[in-house]
C-alpha cells in the first residue's frame, strides 16, 4: 500500500519490531514507514499491542526492544532515552495524560517548549517571552490561561487533559506526533476541538499517527493511511475506507486476515 | 556516664548552676537513652557516640549564616551572642526574660519531665549556662516577624535554650535556624507556651554541614483556643533527632504540623512527635515527609494521645516517605492512643519511590531524567516549603535542597 514513489524520505521507519516487557512478547515483527506529511491511524483490539508501539517509539524504558529497529529521519533511535527523542522531534501524546501534583503546568511547558528549543540552536524564552508564544497557542486547543496556574493535568477534566496535551504538541512542534486515543473520552464538542487543533498543528512536513477505537476521529482527520494491529502484528493496511468497514463490520473481520496469515 | 563526668570536669562541681545539679541528677540517676525504649530503640549507637564525642563549648563562634539578612523589617536574634532584646512599641512587646523568671519556669518544666522522653532536654539543660539561654515574653498585634538562630561551632559540643511565651491575643510568626557546623554537634531545647487565643506560625530550618549533629527538642503548650502551626525541615545532618511534643493543656486548641527530613550518604535523621490531648474539641493535622537517598535511614514515630476527657478531638496524622535508593531505609510508625469514645482520628503511612510514569511523561517532554526527577522532588518538598513562616522565598530554601542535597 505505501509503494508508490514519495518525493522525500521517510520521517519514521518501525522495521520488524519484536518487543517485550518482563520478558513477555508484545510487539511481534510491526513494520511502518511514515512520510512527511502523512497522517496514518492504527486501529484493533484492547491489548493488540498499538499503546506499546506508540510508548516503545517514545523510548519507554519497561520495554525491551528484542529485534528490529525505529529509525528517525533515517537514523536508528533504539538506543536513545525518552527525552533525546523527544528533542528530535517525538511527540506522544498519551491516552492517560500523567498528572503531576505540585508542578504548575506553566512551568512544565516552559521547561518542555526550552528543552526542544536549544536541541533546534534556538533561543531560550524566558518566563515572559513563554507567557506570550503560550497565550497564542492557548487558542488552537480553545483552553483558558487558568490552566496554567494548576499543576500538570491535576483536577482537569478527561477533555481538559486531552486539550493540554495537543498544547504540548503545539509547543513542541514536533516532526512525528503519535496520538494514543486522543479521542477517548471525549464529548462532540472537545473531539472538534481537539481534532481543529490537531490539523492547526500538523503540516505538509510532519507526520501522525492516530491511534483511535472510532470512526469519528477519522471524520474529523482523514488518515492517508489505516492500519489493524493483532496480537503486536500489523495484520492488514489500507487507505481511509478501510477505517468505515472495520466500523460496519467490527475486528471480528480482521481475525480473517490473522488466518490467512 | 561519660558525658556527665565531661561536664563536670569542663566545670568545677561549684559553678554548676542550680539547673545544671538538677538536670544532672536526673541524668545520673538513668541510664543514657534508653535504646529499649520505642523512642531510641533505631537511633544508630555509634552515630549518638559521636553526638557526646565532642567537647562542651559555652563560648560562641562568630555567626555565620548562609541565610543573609536582607531583609529590614525582620528581627533577627542570635542565641548567646550577647543577645539582648528589649521592644515597647505601640502595639506589642518583646521582653526578654529575667534569669529568676527563667529559672523558675524551667524548673517546673523539669517536675514534669519523663526522664526517657525528655533525656534530650535534660541534656540540653544540664550542658547549658545562662548566656546561652534566650528567654522572650511577646505581647501584641502587628508584630514584625522574628529569625532566631543557634549556632554550632566545629569540634564542639554547643547547647542553646529558648523559651517563649507568647501573651493572650498575640499572633506572630517566628522561624528558628538551627546550624550545623562540620565535626559539631549541637543540642537545642525550645519551650513555647501559647496562652488563650495566641496563634503562632512557627519554622524550624534545621541545617547542617559535614557530620554535624543536632539534637533538637521543641515543647509545646496551649492553651485555649490558641493555634499551634509548625512547617519545620531538617537536613544535612550526620545525625539528627528531632522530638516534637505538644500538649494541648484544655483542649480547644489547633495544632497544624508538617514536616520534612532529608537524608543522603548515611545519614540518620529521625523525628518523632508526641501530641497530647487534655481537653475537649482539640484540633491535629499533621504530614511528616522523609526522603531518604543513598545509604540513609530516616525514622518517624509520631504518637497522637487521646484520654478520656478529650472528646470531638478531631486528629489526622499522615506518614508520607519516599525512598530514593534500594540501599536506604525509612522507618515509620504513626500511631494512636484513644480513650475517649467521641473522636475523629485516623493516621496512615506510605513509602514509595519517584514516580516512574510521571518522570517517563516529563522524559516524552524533553525533559532530562535529572530535570524531571529534580521537578519531581520540588513539588515534594513544596507543600512542607510553602508552610515555613519568612524568608524561605530569599533563601531560595528549594534551590538549596534540590542543587546542595
Amino acid at each position: 500500500m505505501q509503494s508508490k514513489m514519495k518525493e522525500s524520505d521517510p520521517i519514521l521507519e518501525v522495521e520488524n519490531l519484536f518487543a517485550s516487557t518482563d520478558n513477555l512478547p508484545i510487539l511481534k515483527g510491526v513494520s511502518l514507514t511514515i512520510y512527511p506529511g502523512e497522517i496514518h491511524a492504527i486501529m484493533g483490539r484492547n491489548g493488540c499491542g498499538k499503546s506499546t508501539l506508540s510508548k516503545i517509539i517514545a523510548g519507554h524504558p519497561s520495554y525491551n526492544i528484542t529485534n528490529g529497529d525505529i529509525k528517525f529521519l533515517g537514523e536508528n533511535i533504539n538506543s536513545l532515552e525518552p527525552e533525546e527523542r523527544a528533542q528530535l522531534g517525538i511527540f506522544l501524546g498519551f491516552q492517560y495524560p500523567i498528572e503531576i501534583p505540585g508542578v504548575s503546568n506553566l512551568e512544565f511547558l516552559r521547561v518542555s517548549t526550552n528543552a526542544r528549543r536549544k536541541f533546534l540552536n534556538k533561543e531560550e524564552l524566558d518566563t515572559f517571552d513563554f507567557e506570550e508564544l503560550v497565550k497564542e497557542k492557548l487558542e488552537i486547543v480553545k483552553m483558558d490561561h487558568a490552566f496554567l496556574s494548576r499543576s500538570v493535568n491535576q483536577g482537569f477534566s478527561g477533555g481538559e487533559k486531552k486539550r493540554n496535551e495537543i498544547l504540548q504538541m503545539a509547543l513542541l512542534e514536533p516532526k512525528i506526533a503519535i496520538l494514543d486515543e486522543t479521542d477517548s473520552g471525549l464529548d462532540i464538542d472537545a473531539l472538534r476541538i481537539v481534532a481543529s487543533g490537531i490539523k492547526k498543528i500538523s503540516n505538509a512536513q510532519t507526520g501522525i499517527i492516530l491511534i483511535t477505537h472510532y470512526q469519528r476521529l477519522l471524520d474529523e482527520i482523514k488518515p492517508n493511511y489505516v492500519h489493524v494491529m493483532s496480537d503486536g502484528q500489523i495484520i492488514k493496511t489500507g487507505e481511509s475506507d478501510l477505517a468505515l468497514e472495520l466500523e460496519e463490520k467490527g475486528y471480528e473481520w480482521t481475525d480473517n486476515f490473522i488466518k490467512k496469515a | 556516664m561519660k558525658i556527665i563526668e565531661k561536664i563536670k570536669t569542663n566545670k568545677s562541681a561549684d559553678n554548676l548552676t542550680e539547673i545544671q545539679k538538677i538536670c544532672l541528677d536526673k541524668l545520673q540517676s538513668s541510664p543514657l537513652p534508653n535504646t529499649r525504649s520505642e523512642q531510641w530503640r533505631l537511633s544508630n549507637k555509634s552515630k549518638f557516640s559521636n553526638f557526646l564525642k565532642y567537647s562542651v563549648n559555652e563560648k560562641n563562634p562568630k555567626f555565620d549564616t548562609p541565610f543573609p539578612n536582607n531583609s529590614q523589617s525582620t528581627i533577627r536574634l542570635v542565641i548567646g551572642d550577647n543577645c539582648q532584646i528589649n521592644l515597647m512599641e505601640e502595639n506589642y512587646s518583646i521582653k526578654q526574660l529575667s534569669e529568676e523568671k527563667l529559672v523558675k519556669y524551667i524548673k517546673e518544666q523539669i517536675s514534669c519531665f519523663d526522664q526517657n522522653e525528655n533525656w534530650s532536654d535534660l541534656l540540653n539543660l544540664s550542658l547549658n549556662c545562662t548566656k546561652n539561654t534566650l528567654g522572650l515574653k511577646i505581647n501584641g498585634s502587628k508584630i514584625p516577624p522574628i529569625e532566631i538562630f543557634s549556632h554550632a561551632s566545629s569540634n564542639s559540643l554547643n547547647a542553646k535554650t529558648l523559651i517563649i511565651f507568647l501573651e493572650k491575643n498575640c499572633d506572630i510568626d517566628l522561624l528558628q535556624v538551627n546550624l550545623g557546623k562540620e565535626n559539631s554537634s549541637l543540642s537545642q531545647s525550645t519551650f513555647f507556651y501559647l496562652e488563650e487565643n495566641s496563634s503562632v506560625n512557627h519554622g524550624v530550618v534545621s541545617y547542617g554541614e559535614n557530620k554535624s549533629n543536632l539534637l533538637n527538642s521543641l515543647n509545646v503548650i496551649q492553651q485555649n483556643n490558641s493555634e499551634y502551626n509548625l512547617g519545620s525541615l531538617h537536613f544535612k545532618f550526620n545525625y539528627a533527632r528531632f522530638e516534637i511534643r505538644v500538649k494541648q493543656s484544655e483542649g480547644n486548641a489547633k495544632t497544624n504540623i508538617k514536616g520534612m527530613q532529608i537524608t543522603k550518604k548515611d545519614e540518620q535523621i529521625s523525628t518523632f512527635t508526641k501530641i497530647d490531648f487534655n481537653g475537649p474539641n482539640g484540633f491535629l493535622d499533621q504530614i511528616n515527609k522523609s526522603l531518604a537517598d543513598d545509604k540513609s535511614h530516616a525514622i518517624f514515630e509520631g504518637s497522637i494521645i487521646v484520654p478520656k476527657i478529650a472528646q470531638k478531638t478531631d486528629a489526622s496524622q499522615l506518614s508520607r516517605n519516599l525512598l530514593l535508593s534500594n540501599h536506604a531505609q525509612i522507618d515509620t510508625k504513626p500511631q494512636l492512643e484513644i480513650i475517649a469514645d467521641d473522636v475523629k482520628c485516623k493516621h496512615g503511612a506510605t513509602i514509595s519511590q519517584l514516580n516512574e510514569e510521571e518522570l517517563f511523561y516529563m522524559r516524552t517532554r524533553g525533559i532530562t531524567l535529572t530535570e524531571a526527577s529534580k521537578l519531581q522532588l520540588s513539588s515534594y518538598f513544596q507543600e512542607i516549603i510553602s508552610f515555613i513562616p519568612i524568608s524561605k522565598d530569599r533563601w531560595n530554601l528549594l534551590d538549596k535542597l534540590l542543587n546542595e542535597n
